[in-house]
């Protein structure tokens, strides 16, 4: 047995035992750590299969990135404790592993009997060195043939941002309380015709009482714009002292 | 099993995989589902990577890469949505969402 193959067989080993916590563990954050677990596992196995740009996204992208999103989200929304494993659901839970055992049972027949026969692409590990090494073979590739499609990732990528911020934003209040009131200033000057918000058939329907007669005994006060007007005493105020 | 072949990877995969499937049937934790998904992406990028180093060529390892942005976008919205679904119901119970809309 190969280094190579035994360094892999530990680290897959490792890597389904902490795939399993992930899915047996109790608390979602020990979840998380467990899966944490799983990506760095799943990290070095790229490093075994030559693909050392992809292992340092991976540690970035999803140890770094994701898992800490993840975290953020568990500690922020309210957490029940669900019967999960301690006693709901037994049928459910039966019925899901008895899927999962057939269908790694139909695949592990399709890996052990079948070989793939392909031809080999051009980037031995020699021509890989020639270039510079992994990043820049893959930057070639990348830069070269799928150009439209990073354009793409990108698009999805803004497209995420709005989305989220969209989804995680406050919810308004449907209804919003309208306080009514007391005190308000009909004129001219104003650039609604009065401070009331609402129509002025509103203010009318008040009713007599509430209305001071027109030419008054209130003096005249000159306002430039509405805005000033607005800070200048109203009848209901005038009204009290 | 002297040299490290195709069958180490496919396996691993598989298993990762199943495992993040079992997860996704039987938890009722939002968030937990969400982490066994994101374990079934990288089950399936190393199946892309593993077939990348068997046929000596890019393009696998050009796929996980963008199956990474994409699992980031995915994360992003997941999360996003999560988050309104805690807000609004006020709970991570996935047999409690029954409706899109009050």
């Amino acid at each position: 047995m190969s280094a190579e193959a035994l360094v892999f067989d530990i680290l897959a080993v490792m890597a389904v035992i902490s795939a399993a916590g992930v899915v047996l563990a109790r608390n979602p954050v020990h979840s998380a750590v467990s899966l944490v677990v799983a990506f760095i596992n799943v990290a070095a196995v790229y490093l075994i299969l030559r693909a050392e740009f992809l292992a340092a996204v991976q540690i970035i992208v999803y140890t770094g990135a994701i898992l800490v999103l993840v975290l953020f989200v568990i500690m922020l929304v309210h957490q029940e404790d669900l019967p999960e494993f301690h006693g709901g659901r037994p049928v459910q839970r039966l019925l899901g592993f008895i899927l999962g055992v057939m269908l790694f049972g139909e695949v592990a027949v399709g890996i052990v009997t079948h070989t793939m026969t392909a031809q080999p692409g051009p980037w031995t590990p020699e021509a890989v060195q020639a270039v510079g090494g992994n990043v820049q073979a893959i930057g070639q590739v990348l830069y070269s043939g799928y150009v439209l499609p990073i354009q793409a990732t990108a698009l999805i990528l803004l497209v995420a941002t709005i989305g989220a911020l969209v989804l995680a934003r406050p919810e308004t209040p449907k209804l919003r309380v309208e306080i009514p009131r007391q005190v308000f200033t009909i004129s001219l000057g104003h650039p609604r015709g009065t401070d009331q918000q609402g129509r002025l058939d509103d203010v009318a329907a008040l009713g007599p009482g509430y209305l001071k007669p027109e030419a008054g005994e209130r003096e005249l006060v000159m306002a430039k714009s509405g805005d000033e007007f607005v800070d200048q005493p109203v009848w209901g105020e005038r009204e009290q002292k | 099993m002297s040299e490290l072949t195709a069958q180490h990877f496919l396996f691993l995969s598989a298993a990762l995989f199943i495992i993040g499937m079992i997860g996704v049937l039987t938890r009722r934790n939002v968030l937990v589902i969400f982490m066994c998904i994101e374990l079934m992406m990288n089950a399936v990028n190393i199946s892309f990577v593993g077939f990348a180093w068997e046929q000596n060529s890019m393009i696998g390892q050009t796929f996980a890469l963008f199956i990474i942005a994409i699992a980031a976008a995915e994360a992003v919205v997941g999360l996003g949505i999560i988050m309104a679904l805690s807000r609004r119901l006020d709970t991570v119970d996935i047999d409690q969402v029954h409706e899109l809309r009050e």
